[in-house]
């Protein structure tokens, strides 16, 4: 079969096969809110004239700091100790990528950290909380706009540093290299990288917290088969595991806000504690 | 450069790419979030206009950032997911013949499955090979990827696709013999 073959039949399911069909409408559902939004950008334009354009940078840190103190002591509950490895929960539920968003009943799950349904490789965990969604490798839980999540991924690319683009690194052949990856690209680093056994395997711990001052609020860390990953909101916390599941590096990454509510942060926790990663 | 430039120039860049930008983020998402998706690519066009590259990177350069807003972290996540319901909620293409309409349905299924079945970002490099029509330098640009990287997920994608596609085109080739001869009397 050819690769034109290939492309054709493709082509063919093409949903919007010819952007000008739009011309008609002139997208006015678009040009509403992106002209009020523009609105309000050009007012913070012509009143900062250039100057002045990192006001925010200073009280965002003074509240970075804050919040650091504040989430330092949830920091160290969440990284304690190496927990006990929790067994593989029968008649886990696969979470599929296309489920994205959907609600997750207690019980549990299993994702696919590196998207290819025919390896082994993948994460069981249990819920038992409700107000949980699923991610394509993972899953969270909203309050307001933030959230907490835990996915668990295969990465292909690290930018690094994170605010510049494209500058995407292949990602390490090796926990040890992915997570060196990752802990230079940018971060304020709260918990230096260092060895840990979790999940059943060996690899590397990360504790950090997303900077501000990327152009578009962009702090683009890893992209990877199955999901793609950057940050927008400063002082958002982020805990890696880099860990060497037979040969295969696969990366954990639990993640909350400062002002997620701790309930919402211990279920993370508790979410986590049950995570297991079978080759 | 002043406002008034600023403005212009994204006019400009506004005008020119507004429908392809929105048909990229609705290959990929709900309409309600791909609607999102494209006016947030433009916002981000907007404050960061010094830095978008004249034609013909305008375009590449935006479907890069309409990929980034699509798996934008802040407000929700990754919603390429939903590629599979927006695939299978595609109408049929014309044709006369119920039989053809049949086989032309099942035909469309297998596809949209054998491309769902790929790695995200493998089926991403698809989508933007064969919808978007974007050379491979440029997917490469869209994803911050080496070419090479691009080559070599190209080929295994296809290699794939072409084995979850035979049976397709088997059954193609039996549902359509050659035209009978032309013959008088």
């Amino acid at each position: 079969m050819t690769h034109d073959q290939i492309r054709e039949m493709v082509r063919r399911v093409n949903p919007i096969p010819d952007p000008s069909i739009f011309e008609s409408v002139d997208v006015p559902v678009l040009r509403t809110p992106l002209e009020r939004r523009m609105e309000m950008q050009t007012d913070r334009r012509e009143v900062t004239n250039g100057r002045g354009q990192n006001r925010w940078r200073g009280p965002l840190v003074g509240i970075a700091v804050a919040a650091a103190i504040v989430v330092g002591g949830l920091v160290v509950v969440l990284t304690n100790d190496d927990p006990p490895v929790a067994t593989p929960a029968p008649n886990a539920t696969r979470i599929n990528p296309e489920e994205m968003d959907s609600p997750l009943a207690p019980g549990a799950y299993f994702v696919d950290p590196d998207g290819d349904e025919t390896s082994s490789l993948g994460g069981t965990f249990v819920i038992e909380g409700t107000g949980w969604t699923a991610l394509p490798s993972g899953t969270r839980k909203e309050f307001g706009e933030d959230y907490v999540s835990l996915m668990v991924v295969e990465v292909d690319q690290v930018w690094s540093p994170a605010c510049v683009e494209p500058a995407a690194l292949a990602a390490g052949a090796t926990a040890a290299d992915l997570a060196n990856q990752v802990a230079a690209n940018g971060f304020a680093i709260q918990e230096a990288l260092a060895p840990v056994s979790a999940f059943g395997h060996d690899g590397h711990h990360l504790v950090v917290e997303v900077p501000a001052g990327c152009a578009g609020d962009s702090f683009m860390v890893w992209d990877g088969p199955t999901f793609g990953r950057f940050y927008q909101s400063p002082g958002q916390v982020v805990e890696y595991w880099f860990l060497d599941v037979e040969g295969i590096p696969v990366m954990v990454e639990a993640s909350w806000f400062p002002v997620s509510p701790e309930e919402d942060v211990a279920e993370l926790r508790a979410v986590t504690d049950t995570l297991v990663l079978t080759p | 450069m002043t406002l008034q430039t600023d403005k212009s120039r994204f006019e400009a860049i506004w005008r020119a790419h507004r429908h392809q930008v929105l048909a990229y983020c609705l290959r990929r998402a709900s309409s309600a979030d791909a609607e999102d998706a494209c006016a947030e690519t433009f916002l981000v066009v907007w404050r960061r206009i010094d830095a978008i590259p004249p034609a013909p990177k305008t375009l590449v350069f935006l479907y890069g950032i309409a990929r980034k807003v699509l798996s934008n972290q802040s407000r929700a996540f990754y919603r390429r997911g939903r590629l599979h319901t927006k695939l299978t909620n595609l109408g049929m293409t014309s044709a006369a013949d119920p039989m053809h309409i049949v086989v032309q349905s099942a035909d469309d299924r297998v596809v949209t499955d054998a491309v769902r079945r790929l790695k995200p970002i493998d089926r991403e490099i698809v989508m933007l090979d064969v919808w978007e029509d974007l050379s491979r330098a440029e997917i490469a640009e869209v994803l911050g990827m080496t070419r090479s990287a691009v080559d070599q997920r190209i080929h295994r994608a296809y290699q794939k696709l072409s084995r979850a596609l035979e049976p397709v085109l088997e059954l193609r080739s039996i549902s359509s013999p050659p035209d009978a001869e032309e013959g008088g009397t």
